[in-house]
């Protein structure tokens, strides 16, 4: 029925503010998932490529400890004992091998992977099938030239690099010199963050001389190769093993599933408020309508073309929408990329994203999104006008009555919300999704109390007001009696705001506790670390000569240290913490389960301690043991307690230096933290040590101040996405509220002519309409602040303890409710400053004459 | 509102329903287009018994057999002239040039052809109430309903807008029911009838 569609879609666009705002909110919504989406695909798929190009072709790989495995077994392996590796009677599959030595430098200000091949090995398993000899010009070079590396030809533009070129590399803090001896063709995914080397050559720059990160293993499918790999397997040391090869990739990128679940929760918040937002746009451009659907109606429009063209005009809406969503997203997606590896490169692993993914599965989810939220949001509003009976120019008073009984069925449904979301909380065990469920349930809750809030609200206030004056009454009156327009976009702002308080309140829990927990174990004056992207790398670690002569400068009076590796466990990758402490250090340890009279001493004999998030993982206790992959091969360690530690979601391993040098047979130092004389001031001692260190290697040598406030700045980084996907959701909410508000100011034109006319001035007139919404929004508020400190709740003990295990104590403080009570009242005042404007200059005679 | 209203109505023949202010007037025309149902009793059009209809039934019988003329026009606001008129014939089947001569013909009845591609909100109260009529009676129905035809005009307009009213309602042979406060206007009608205490009562014929 052309002449039908013709009639609604002109309609929309005669009001084209209300349609741009509505797209505005759904956009937003479906940007921001989409943005979340294309960060971290971006920096999982940047993870995959780089692993795949170091070792794509391999099928298993063998491992050892934190220091990797004896280059000696490579060579018994592909010689005396690689004879046992063919099947009995020959003839059969022998797998393919082929060393790596890998490890992580910087050139310049980017971090890079160094991986280091032998080119004589198995070809097909080298950086993933690459030859680099002929790349490299003379192949000769390749083992001639010190220094020589090959690199991807795009990567070395960007470093401003060219053939036989040289330039410096640094590793763990010293400086090695580097020549491009060719380049490899940038059709290789993967390949922009590697530089490829000599094995020998990684082995001096890693100094991991004798040692291998790894073997590649390739192996064909089938029984053949399972038989092969068994053969393989039986023939290793204690201490290494046979594992399959992408097995570590994927449980790197799985480390990061509680941290990106958790940017999805967020990036779903703001496309559940452009639910709440297209509906109000959508039953607000239906109540427009109401006498020309009744119109339509009477001359013989069915119910059915009725309920058809509003959904049709939802769904046109919903495809504009999750368009401009996918366009915006992408744009904020490229932002967001950054933030996020940035956090995955402070928490979980090294990476370098130099390109956005915008996955095929995004893409249709930003479209199903923007339907589904558009048809969700016009569904309601679609029946409730179609089914209505069509007498030209429902009353209004009608409408609101109607409004009125829907807040009290809503006050009835918050209830029964908040008590499912309680439910949901207490019952679902550890699942992270239930506890998002009940987030959710209780933002709803939120949603759904705030326009019986605000009628209440406003009806008390218009009686109190009406003793000072009529048009003060008026100012509430209005509000209360208009419930049909309000209620909604309030609704949607209010829980905006309680998401926005609960988030609030727990990355400010968050920061104080790790405060707190700082200022307990950061005791030692000085810090010194070994530098180098990647916590938990072999590489990382102090010179010995210069730690000795480190721990003989005057002033020094105590010192602890530390080393830590990453440990390869069925759970994952997870940090190892070794060590040892200053002299009443253990005081500073704040352990959540164990007597500290008797964990310690335990510990010193050789028990170990763990971290609260690895507790709750593993579900391991005071007197379970836990097995470590040792030197020597998998050993038990009893837990002696469970120590509150937020350095990292996976946890850690606390063991004794001593315990883990006898296990590991690696006398590596990662960090040192010096007491000094309080005689003698810090600025000199640390300038001895950077005396000390100048020529040998570059230390990270910091105060204690500066180490807080670098771990606090780590912190602050990592909930900047969180406040940027908040910031956005709220955005959602009031983008919702000016829109909603405007359509409802500028429909009341007419009332405002007559007062106007009755002699309110111009001034007077845009009080009213800013105390109106000014009102709303503060409303919306006190709707949101009890919602908001449940939602701390869930977000600190449900949501943060399911998804990263530690415990948050909760701190609360006037400037949690700073931020919300900004977006409410800012996003009332212009909501309320178009409006305000225009009553102020509107001709008084044509608006009373419009009817 | 109506309490044992009865009455009939012939083939073509131009009614008037007088009566006061609330008496239940535009209810009755209300139920004759099945708009609203009654509480008991039925309305039958041509032996229809439209009380009986299911509602998917009642708007197709009310957009085959009834054209109303209303005393604010309400005509779409966002169609103009032309469409106005057209879009009942879309809503009966028909379409595309067919549709188009037919509204523009009816246009030409009530004098707005120049106008057919004018917005309905640049016309005068009286030439909206003649797009008003023809739309009411481009797709031919058997009745016509007309509340108030003339109360939204000045007597100068009304005394134009009306004979258009009733020499097309009788040229087409439709059953036209006025409801009107205007005794000028009921004079015009065949039969008058005062809706008091929610019964019809004959004041003329």
């Amino acid at each position: 029925m052309p002449i039908l569609w013709a009639a609604s879609i002109r309609h929309l666009l005669r009001h084209p503010a209300q349609l741009v705002l509505a797209l505005v909110g759904l956009s937003v919504g479906v940007g921001t998932i989409i943005a979340v989406d294309i960060a971290t695909a971006s920096s999982g798929r940047a993870f995959q490529l780089s692993s795949q190009a170091v070792n794509g072709a391999a099928t298993h790989e063998i491992a050892g400890g934190p220091k990797g495995v004896d280059e000696q077994l490579y060579v018994d392996l592909r010689t005396r004992d690689g004879v046992g590796l063919s099947p009995a009677g020959g003839g059969g599959v022998r797998p393919a091998l082929a060393p790596v030595v890998e490890g992580y430098v910087t050139v310049g200000e980017r971090t890079m992977q160094v991986v280091g091949i032998d080119p004589l090995a198995d070809p097909e398993l080298n950086a993933g099938g690459t030859d680099v000899r002929p790349t490299a010009g003379d192949p000769t070079r390749w083992f001639t030239q010190p220094g020589a590396v090959v690199m991807a030809a795009g990567t070395a533009k960007q470093l401003g690099l060219s053939v036989n070129q040289w330039f410096d590399v640094d590793v763990d803090g010293k400086t090695y010199r580097a020549v491009l001896l060719g380049t490899l063709p940038d059709d290789k995914a993967g390949y922009d963050s590697l530089i490829l080397t000599d094995i020998a050559q990684a082995q001096e720059w890693l100094d991991a001389l004798g040692r291998l990160s790894r073997i590649d293993v390739r192996v064909p499918d089938g029984s053949n190769g399972e038989a092969a790999a068994a053969r393989l397997r039986a023939r290793l040391p204690a201490g290494v093993r046979l594992e399959q090869a992408q097995g570590r990739a994927h449980q790197s990128v799985d480390m990061t599933a509680a941290f990106t679940t958790n940017l999805q929760a967020m990036s779903m918040l703001a496309l559940l408020v452009s639910t709440l937002l297209i509906y109000g746009a959508i039953s607000f451009a239906v109540v427009q309508r109401r006498r020309i659907i009744g119109i339509l109606r009477a001359l013989g429009a069915t119910r059915g073309n009725v309920f058809t063209i509003v959904l049709s005009e939802a769904a046109v809406l919903g495809i504009v929408g999750a368009g401009l969503g996918l366009l915006l997203g992408v744009v904020i997606g490229r932002g967001l990329v950054h933030l996020v590896s940035q956090t995955i490169n402070d928490l979980y692993f090294v990476v370098a994203v130099n390109e956005t993914v915008l996955p095929a599965a995004s893409v249709v989810k930003a479209l199903l999104a923007g339907f589904g939220t558009a048809l969700a949001g016009a569904w309601l509003p679609a029946l409730e006008v179609a089914g209505s009976t069509p007498q030209l120019g429902l009353r209004r008073s009608v409408l609101e009555a109607r409004a009125v009984t829907l807040a009290r069925k809503l006050l009835i449904t918050s209830g029964a919300l908040a008590a499912a979301s309680g439910i949901v909380a207490l019952t679902s065990g550890r699942s992270l999704l239930a506890g998002f469920v009940a987030l959710f349930l209780l933002l709803l809750s939120a949603a759904t109390l705030t326009p019986a809030v605000l009628r209440v609200v406003a009806r008390a206030a218009a009686r109190a007001a009406g003793r000072v004056s009529p048009v003060a009454r008026l100012v509430f009156g209005d509000v209360a009696a208009s419930l049909s327009r309000t209620g909604v976009a309030v609704a949607a702002l209010g829980m905006a705001l309680a998401a926005m308080i609960g988030v609030s309140i727990m990355v400010e829990s968050f920061r104080e506790s790790l405060r707190e927990w700082l200022a307990r174990t950061l005791r030692a004056d000085i810090y010194v670390t070994a530098p180098g992207p990647g916590a938990g790398r072999p590489e990382r670690k102090i010179d010995s000569e210069l730690l000795k002569a480190m721990l003989a400068t005057p002033g020094v009076v105590d010192y602890g240290m530390s080393r830590r590796v990453t440990l390869d466990l069925p759970h994952g990758p997870i940090p190892l913490d070794a060590v040892q402490l200053a002299h009443g250090g253990y005081a500073n340890m704040a352990l959540t389960i164990g007597d500290p009279g008797l964990t310690w001493p335990a510990f010193e004999k050789g028990d170990i301690v763990i971290s609260e998030p690895l507790a709750y993982r593993t579900r391991l206790n005071p007197g379970d043991t836990l097995a470590l992959p040792t030197d020597s091969g998998s050993r038990r360690f009893r837990i002696a307690g469970i120590y509150r530690e937020y350095g990292n979601d996976r946890g850690t391993v606390l063991m004794s230096l001593p315990v883990y040098r006898e296990f590991w047979h690696d006398d590596g130092v990662t960090a040192v933290g010096f007491y000094v004389d309080r005689g003698r001031p810090l600025q000199q001692v640390m300038a001895g040590f950077r005396d000390l260190a100048r020529g040998k290697q570059s230390l990270f040598i910091r105060s204690n101040a500066q180490l807080r406030d670098l771990s606090m700045s780590i912190f602050e980084r990592t909930f900047v996405i969180t406040r940027v996907l908040y910031w956005l959701a709220a955005g959602v909410a009031a983008i919702g509220l000016v829109s909603a508000l405007l359509a409802w100011e500028l429909e009341r034109s007419h009332e405002l002519a007559i007062l106007r006319s009755l002699g309110l001035t111009p001034g007077a007139a845009a009080v009213l309409i800013e105390g109106q919404t000014g009102f709303m929004g503060l409303v919306a508020l006190l709707a949101a602040i009890p919602a908001g400190l449940l939602t701390a709740w869930l977000l600190i003990d449900v949501i943060n303890r399911r998804a990263f295990g530690w415990r948050i104590d909760v701190h609360l403080s006037g400037a949690q409710f700073a931020n919300a009570l900004l977006l409410a009242v800012a996003a009332a005042a212009v909501a309320g400053l178009y409006p305000a404007r225009r009553v102020a200059r509107a001709a008084i005679a044509s608006d009373i004459r419009e009817e | 509102m109506l309490d044992h209203a009865q009455a009939e109505f012939a083939n073509a023949e131009v009614a008037a329903v007088i009566g006061r202010s609330g008496s239940g007037k535009s209810t009755l025309l209300n139920l004759i287009s099945g708009i609203d149902r009654p509480d008991s009793g039925s309305v039958e059009v041509d032996g229809l018994d439209v009380t009986a209809l299911t509602e998917p039934r009642l708007t197709l019988f009310r957009r085959k057999n009834i054209g109303f003329v209303y005393q604010f026009f309400n005509l779409v606001p966002t169609l103009d002239v032309e469409e106005n008129v057209r879009l009942v014939l879309e809503l009966n089947g028909v379409r595309g040039a067919e549709a188009r001569e037919r509204s523009l013909a009816m246009l030409r009845e009530v004098g707005l052809e120049d106008r057919a591609r004018s917005a309905v909100d640049t016309l005068s109260g009286g030439e909206q109430q003649r797009v008003a009529i023809a739309r009411a009676l481009v797709h031919r129905p058997p009745v016509l309903l007309a509340d108030e035809p003339t109360g939204n005009l000045d007597e100068e307009t009304a005394r134009q807008v009306l004979p258009v009213l009733l020499s097309l309602a009788r040229q087409r042979g439709a059953t036209l029911l006025i409801v009107t406060h205007d005794a000028a206007l009921a004079q015009t009608a065949d039969r008058v009838l005062e809706l008091r205490d929610g019964r019809l009562q004959e004041v003329s014929s």
